[in-house]
C-alpha cells in the first residue's frame, strides 16, 4: 500500500480532511538538515476526539508534533496546511503567526512534568502566565485569581496549589499543573506528547481519564503522541503509526490493534512487556546471546565461581536488610522495612511514586544514611553511608539513561576508569562493551550521541565493569520505549543467568517485575505490605493494593 | 526530544547557529590585541619619549599619523606599547580570580556544609566592598602599583566566580553520574574535579572571558583615576587620563585608546558567549 493509498483509504474512512473536521491537517512535511524527515501526511481531528500517533524514539512522531506547534528545533522546517475552525495556518509559518496560534488555539502539553515546569516560579504564577499571554485585554488581579482557581479546580486540585512550586507536587500534580496552564487558554487543539511517561502506572490512568474527559466537555481536538500501545487503546479513536517518517498503518483504534496489518505495528505489539511473561524471557535469554563460558571469560569469572553461586541459590542471603526506617526532616518515608535477597536471586521491589522503594535501594547502595536499621552483606553488617562499602559489593543501574552517564567524557574513558578501579586491564574494554551488546566503537562516543537503550546498556556495562556481587536497577527500563524496554530486559535475564548475579529490581511496573523477578516485594507509604514468590504475589495477591496494582497492570495487558 | 533526534540536531553545521561574522571579527580583533601585547614594545620601542617641540600635533601630521600629546609623544606608538599594560592585568585578573573560583567554588558547591557557609560569608563581605573605593584605599596604604592592583581585583573579581561555580557544580552534583561515580568510591576530590568540574567549564569559560572584559573597564577607570598604572606609562587608561585635557587639539589621544577599550571588552564579551554556547552544545544531553 503506497502513501496515496493509504490516504485515500483513511479518507473513505471519513478520516482524511473534511468539512465537519476541526483540526485537519494536510500535506505535514518536515525537512532535516539531511533531507526530508518525515514524509508528507494529512490527518483531521474532529471535536472531542483524540487522535493517537504512535511510534518509537526518532521516528518522527515528536518533530511532528513540534511542526504543529511550530517549535521545530534549528535546522528543520515543515511545509503543509494547518486548519483550525478559527484560523488556518500555511507552513512554514512566521513567529508572528504561531505568536497568535501557539497557547491559544494550539497547546502542547510535554512529557516530562519535572522539566516543563518553571522551577521558580509558583504554579498559579505559571498558569496565570498563559492565561495573560493569550487574553487581549489586561486582567484585574481578582479575575487572574478567579481563572487561576478555576483552571485548577477542572483537573481536581484544590486552589492553594496555586501558591505551590513545582518540586512541592508529586510527579501527577505536577502534570496536572501543566495540563491546566496548556488549557487556560481553551485551545481547540491540545498536543499531548508523551503526557504520561513520566509518571507511575496509578497516575498515568487518572491523568489520561482527566485529559479524556476535559476534551469532551470542551469539544478540544487531541493529538495524542505516544510509544505506549496499552495507553492508546480505549483513549485514542484514531491512531497512525510512524516509522522512520513515514506514516506506516493508519485507522479506528480497536482494528489496527487488533489486527494490525503492517508487520511494524505487529512488532511494536508484540514487544509490548504487560503480555508477555518472565517464562517467555527466561527461554529467549537461555535461546540467545553470548555462550555462558564466554561470558565468564569475558568477566573473568571461573566456571567453578559460577557454578557455586549457582548451588548457593537461596541458600545463603546476599544482603539482609532489617527495620530499615528513614526519614527526611519530619517526613518519614519507610517505617521498618526488612528486605533480603539471596545469591543469585532476583528480588523486585514494586510499589507507587513516593512509596520509599527507591529509599531502599539508596539506603543499601550507601548513597542514602537510614535512619535506624541494620544493613548486612554478606553476614558482615555495613555502617550507613558509602565509606563501608566498596565498589565490588554492589552497583547501581539508574532510570535516567540520559543523567546517569557523565556528558563530558566519552564511553570508553567510563567503562575505563570503571575497569581501573576493579583492578582489571583497560583492554577488558571491548570485552565489556560485547557483553552488553554493543560494538567496540561505542567506546569513542559522547553520551550525546548515543539513543537512551544504548545509554543503559553503557550504564549496566559500567556497573559490571567491577563484577558486583549484586546488581542495583532503580527503575532501569521505565524511561525506555517498550521495544527498547525488552531488549534490555532480556540482557539483564541473560547477564542474570550467566553471570550468578543478584539483582535487586526496582519498580513501579508489575509487567516488568513479573519478567525478571524470583521474590517480590509490594511496598506502599514506606512499609513492605505483600512478599513472596513473585509468581504467588502477583497472581493471588492477597492485600487489597496488591489486587488493586495487579487488577490496573491486567487491565493495561488486556488493552492488547 | 528523543536521543535520535538529538543525534540529528548536533549535525546541524555549528556556524548556522551564531552569527559568525561577528564572532570571527572578534576573533580577529582579539588576534591583534595579543599581538600587540606580544609584540607591541618592539614596534613601538621608545613610544614614551617626549618631545616638547612636536607636542599637540593633530591626526595627520607627517610622520605621526594619529598626532601626538602634550608631551609631543606619538599617539600611534603610545597605543600600540599601551596595549601590554592594558591588557595584560585585566588577563592575569580573568586567570587568578578563575582559579579562586575554581577551587573555592567546586569545594564549596561539591562539599556543603560549614565550608560552603564559611566560603560563602567571605563572598558576601567581598562583594560588599566598592571596587573604586578599594582600590583607592589599597593605594594609600600599600602604595599605587600595576600588580598591587592586579591582587586586589582578582580578590574582588573572585566572589563571582565563586558563586557561578558553586551553582553549576550544586547543579551537576545532584545528577546520577555523580552517584555512580560514588559507587565506584572515587574520592571526593577525584569526583569534584574529574567528573562535575568538566561539566561546568562551559559556565567558567563563559565567565572568564567576560571577566576579562569587565577587568579591562576597571583598570582603565583606576588608571584614569590616576591609581594603578604609574604616570608616564604606555596604557591605553592612562591614555584617557591625559588625553582628556587636549581633546580639542588631537582628539585621537582620547579617541582611539577608548575606542580599543570598547572594541576588545566587546570583542572578549561576544566570544565568551560564543565559547560558552558552543560548549554546552557538546555536553548537552
Amino acid at each position: 500500500m503506497t502513501d496515496t493509498d493509504v490516504a485515500n483509504a483513511a479518507a473513505a474512512d471519513s478520516r482524511g480532511p473534511s468539512a465537519t473536521a476541526q483540526v485537519a491537517v494536510t500535506g505535514l512535511t518536515i525537512d532535516g538538515p539531511a533531507g526530508v524527515v518525515v514524509a508528507p501526511f494529512d490527518f483531521s481531528i474532529a471535536p472531542g476526539e483524540t487522535l493517537a500517533l504512535i511510534g518509537e524514539s526518532g521516528s518522527g512522531k515528536t518533530l511532528s508534533a513540534k511542526a504543529i506547534a511550530g517549535l521545530l528545533p534549528a535546522g528543520f522546517s515543515a511545509r503543509g496546511t494547518i486548519a483550525l475552525s478559527s484560523a488556518t495556518i500555511e507552513l512554514p509559518a512566521t513567529d508572528a503567526v504561531w505568536r497568535a496560534t501557539r497557547g491559544r488555539r494550539i497547546s502542547l502539553l510535554l512529557q516530562d512534568p519535572f522539566t516543563s515546569l518553571s522551577p521558580v516560579h509558583r504554579c498559579g504564577t505559571q498558569i496565570g502566565m498563559t492565561i495573560d499571554a493569550a487574553t487581549d485585554r489586561r486582567l484585574g488581579r481578582d479575575e487572574r485569581t478567579a481563572l487561576i482557581v478555576q483552571s485548577l479546580a477542572e483537573v481536581n486540585l484544590p486552589a492553594d496549589v496555586a501558591r505551590a512550586y513545582p518540586h512541592e507536587l508529586s510527579g501527577g500534580m505536577r502534570q496536572r499543573v501543566a495540563i491546566a496552564a496548556a488549557l487556560a487558554t481553551d485551545p481547540e487543539l491540545l498536543i499531548a506528547d508523551e503526557p504520561t511517561t513520566a509518571l507511575d502506572a496509578g497516575n498515568q490512568g487518572e491523568i489520561l481519564d482527566l485529559l479524556r474527559g476535559l476534551q469532551e466537555k470542551r469539544g478540544m481536538a487531541a493529538l495524542l503522541i505516544s510509544h505506549d500501545l496499552g495507553m492508546v487503546r480505549g483513549r485514542a479513536e484514531h491512531v497512525l503509526v510512524m516509522r522512520n517518517g513515514d506514516i506506516v498503518e493508519r485507522g479506528v483504534t480497536s482494528s489496527v490493534l487488533n489486527s494490525p496489518s503492517h508487520p511494524y505495528t505487529r512488532a511494536l505489539i508484540e514487544a509490548d512487556p504487560s503480555i508477555t511473561d518472565r517464562s517467555a524471557t527466561a527461554a529467549r535469554a537461555a535461546s540467545g546471546g553470548l555462550g555462558v563460558g564466554e561470558a565468564d571469560a569475558v568477566l573473568g569469572i571461573s566456571a567453578g565461581t559460577a557454578a557455586g553461586a549457582a548451588a548457593a541459590v537461596l541458600s545463603s542471603d546476599l544482603v539482609t536488610a532489617t527495620d530499615l526506617t528513614k526519614s527526611f526532616g519530619d517526613k518519614t518515608v519507610l517505617h521498618g522495612v526488612s528486605v533480603t535477597v539471596g545469591r543469585g536471586e532476583t528480588v523486585g521491589i514494586v510499589g507507587e511514586s513516593g512509596s520509599g522503594k527507591t529509599t531502599i535501594a539508596r539506603c543499601i547502595a550507601g548513597l542514602e544514611r537510614e535512619t535506624s536499621g541494620v544493613i548486612e552483606f554478606d553476614g558482615v553488617a555495613l555502617a550507613p553511608g558509602r565509606a563501608s562499602r566498596t565498589p565490588t559489593q554492589m552497583q547501581i543501574v539508574f532510570q535516567d539513561p540520559y543523567s546517569s552517564l557523565n556528558p563530558m567524557i566519552n564511553v570508553g574513558r567510563s567503562l575505563k576508569l570503571a575497569l581501573r578501579v576493579a583492578g582489571r586491564p583497560a583492554s577488558d574494554l571491548a570485552g565489556l562493551l560485547n557483553l552488553v551488546e554493543l560494538s567496540a566503537d561505542f567506546a569513542s562516543k559522547r553520551p550525546a550521541e548515543l539513543s537512551g537503550g544504548q545509554r543503559q546498556r553503557v550504564a549496566i556495562a559500567r556497573a559490571l565493569a567491577v563484577r558486583p556481587q549484586l546488581l542495583i536497577c532503580d527503575e532501569s527500563v521505565s524511561a525506555l520505549d517498550v521495544s527498547v524496554q525488552k531488549q534490555i530486559l532480556d540482557l539483564l535475564a541473560k547477564l542474570r543467568v550467566e553471570l550468578g548475579l543478584s539483582i535487586l529490581f526496582i519498580s513501579h511496573d508489575l509487567a516488568v517485575v513479573r519478567q525478571l523477578a524470583d521474590r517480590v516485594y509490594v511496598l506502599r507509604n514506606g512499609d513492605v505490605i505483600e512478599s513472596g514468590q513473585c509468581h504467588d504475589v502477583l497472581n493471588s495477591p492477597q492485600h487489597p493494593y496488591t489486587q488493586a496494582l495487579v487488577a490496573a497492570s491486567i487491565h493495561e495487558a488486556a488493552a492488547h | 526530544m528523543s536521543s535520535t533526534e538529538a543525534i540529528v540536531l548536533a549535525k546541524v553545521p555549528r556556524s548556522r547557529r551564531r552569527h559568525p561574522v561577528a564572532v570571527w571579527s572578534s576573533l580577529a580583533l582579539l588576534g591583534i590585541a595579543a599581538f600587540l601585547v606580544l609584540f607591541g614594545n618592539l614596534i613601538a620601542p621608545d613610544a614614551t619619549a617626549q618631545s616638547i617641540l612636536d607636542s599637540l600635533l593633530p591626526p595627520g601630521s607627517p610622520g605621526h599619523l594619529l598626532g601626538t600629546d602634550e608631551l609631543g609623544r606619538d599617539v600611534l606608538a603610545l597605543t600600540i606599547a599601551g596595549a601590554a599594560s592594558a591588557l595584560v592585568g585585566p588577563v592575569c585578573v580573568a586567570l587568578g580570580s578563575m582559579i579562586l573560583g575554581i577551587l573555592l567554588g567546586t569545594v564549596s558547591g561539591y562539599l556543603r556544609g560549614p565550608i560552603d557557609f564559611i566560603i560563602g560569608r567571605w563572598t558576601d563581605l567581598l562583594f560588599s566592598l566598592p571596587l573604586l573605593l578599594a582600590a583607592i584605599v589599597v593605594a594609600g596604604v600599600f602604595g599605587a602599583g600595576y600588580w598591587m592592583t592586579v591582587l586586589l581585583l582578582i580578590l574582588l573579581f573572585s566572589p563571582s566566580d565563586i558563586r557561578i561555580v558553586r551553582a553549576g557544580v550544586m547543579e551537576q552534583a545532584a545528577r546520577p553520574f555523580v552517584e555512580a561515580a560514588q559507587m565506584l568510591s572515587l574520592s571526593k576530590t577525584r569526583i569534584m574535579f574529574t567528573q562535575v568540574l568538566p561539566n561546568v567549564w562551559s559556565l567558567i569559560i563563559t565567565n572568564s572571558m567576560l571577566n576579562v572584559a569587565f577587568a579591562l573597564v576597571a583598570f582603565s577607570s583606576l588608571s584614569f583615576l590616576g591609581v594603578g598604572v604609574a604616570p608616564g606609562t604606555a596604557d591605553w587608561g592612562r591614555q584617557l587620563t591625559d588625553g582628556r585635557a587636549i581633546m580639542i587639539d588631537n582628539p585621537a589621544a582620547v579617541l582611539v585608546p577608548a575606542l580599543l577599550i570598547i572594541g576588545v571588552a566587546s570583542a572578549a564579551n561576544l566570544v565568551g558567549d560564543w565559547l560558552g554556547q558552543n560548549l554546552t552544545r557538546t555536553g548537552r544531553s
